[in-house]
């Protein structure tokens, strides 16, 4: 038997390598084969899922609603105190140091994410921004959103939080945070489709990686360290309704 | 419907002021207000729960953080525990009709903490729909502007004329 996980584009990109690892050691621990998908794109992510049968996913938290709610697909687990914040930082020395300092017409470097727009946007309503008064910059990486902010082509950036921190200290040296979310309550989920009937020795196989030192390295690979959870139905939809109320 | 008496609030220490509350559910009790308001928790949601009576299920840290309860005061409690009095009755009674409608609610709340300090949120609800039924209400607040908080101010104040 061979399965498709899909593993959600936003990861940041020094945890490509730790994804192939947790896919090599799954297979070992489960007996599956799997083959790992990557897509780039949030658009990729979703060509795939229409022309391929993804059997599991490891979903963004506002994908993850829809394929819960429409595609078929349920929670089963997610990984343990690692919620999905993100940042919306200023260059150092710009005199932006304060949310406030932001007014309406100001421009917003940022990749193409959907998440992280979303929470920004939630986070600029408290000074008065809404998505219309913002100029936007969608750049490839967001390392192309941090050089946009520091040779001063925008006044401020939005980043994935893991993504913010893994910039190099020389780019984090010339920025600033204005706010980063803490939301807690939302994460990336591993979802797997209803129709994949033998998901239990893949999930049981995840769940305890904790429990060898092979798995504790590539948990730390992923900067994932206390490991994954088990999810109820009920944390899947309590979670979904929470990011129902953020939508707008 | 389920009801649970909420006890008076113990007078604050500073200067507050006395309200009797009379709760949709024919109970009533009286809170203490101060002038102190409480900033919104930068980043934060503030997150409950509450089943098919307001009674809560859930709150998570923001939520205990800021009301000043304790957890096991505020799980089993009617939600209207953070019933401010100068928040209008026809606000919560636009709430109620609209998620058991089965639709999404937003406004602006002002919540009254255990000491009778407040906090302004802005804050949204979505009835709980499992296998099509409603079991019960979730409700996210985020921090609300400066200029939003000042119109629901005059807006509530013009409603609660109206109220009396």
């Amino acid at each position: 038997m061979t399965i498709n996980l899909l593993i959600a584009p936003d990861f940041a990109p020094e945890r490509f390598a730790g994804w192939h690892m947790l896919n090599t050691l799954l297979q070992k621990k489960s007996g599956i084969h799997i083959h790992l998908l990557t897509p780039a794109s949030a658009h990729e992510q979703n060509d795939l899922i229409q022309a391929q049968n993804v059997d599991i996913i490891y979903a963004n938290p506002f994908d993850a609603a829809t394929m819960i709610r429409e595609q078929g697909y349920r929670a089963v687990a997610r990984p343990l105190g690692k919620s999905d914040e993100m940042v919306i930082a200023a260059k150092a020395d710009s005199g932006i140091v304060a949310l406030d300092d932001l007014k309406v017409g100001c421009t917003i470097a940022m990749a193409d994410n959907r998440d992280v727009k979303l929470i920004g946007l939630r986070l600029l309503e408290a000074v008065d921004l809404l998505e219309a008064d913002i100029t936007w910059k969608v750049t490839e990486t967001y390392q192309a959103a941090a050089r946009n902010l520091i040779k001063g082509e925008a006044d401020a950036a939005f980043f994935l939080s893991e993504v913010y921190d893994s910039l190099s200290r020389l780019t984090l040296s010339q920025m600033q945070v204005l706010i980063e979310s803490d939301l807690s309550d939302i994460s990336h989920v591993l979802l797997v489709k209803e129709s994949f009937a033998d998901s239990e020795p893949f999930i049981d196989a995840l769940l305890s990686l904790k429990d060898t030192a092979e798995g504790e390295q590539v948990l730390q690979e992923l900067g994932m360290s206390d490991g994954f959870e088990p999810m109820t139905q009920e944390d899947g939809e309590f979670m979904i309704d929470l990011m129902d109320t953020l939508l707008d | 419907m389920k009801s649970v008496q909420l006890p008076d609030m113990d007078q604050p220490a500073s200067d507050a002021t006395a309200h009797r509350l009379n709760y949709s559910d024919g109970l009533s009790r009286v809170v203490y207000t101060t002038e102190n308001e409480l900033p919104y928790p930068d980043g934060k949601l503030i997150v409950s729960r509450v089943d098919l009576d307001g009674i809560i299920t859930h709150a998570n840290d923001a939520f205990v953080d800021i009301s000043g309860y304790s957890r096991d005061e505020l799980i089993g409690a009617p939600h209207h525990i953070l019933r401010h009095p100068q928040m209008p009755k026809a606000a919560f009674k636009d709430l109620w009709q609209t998620v058991e409608a089965g639709k999404k609610w937003h406004g602006y709340v002002k919540n009254l903490c255990k000491d009778g300090s407040y906090y302004w949120v802005y804050a949204t609800a979505v009835p709980n729909i499992r296998h099509g039924e409603t079991v019960g209400y979730t409700s996210v607040r985020r921090k609300p502007s400066r200029s939003k908080i000042a119109q629901a101010e005059a807006l509530y104040r013009k409603m609660l004329e109206e109220q009396a």
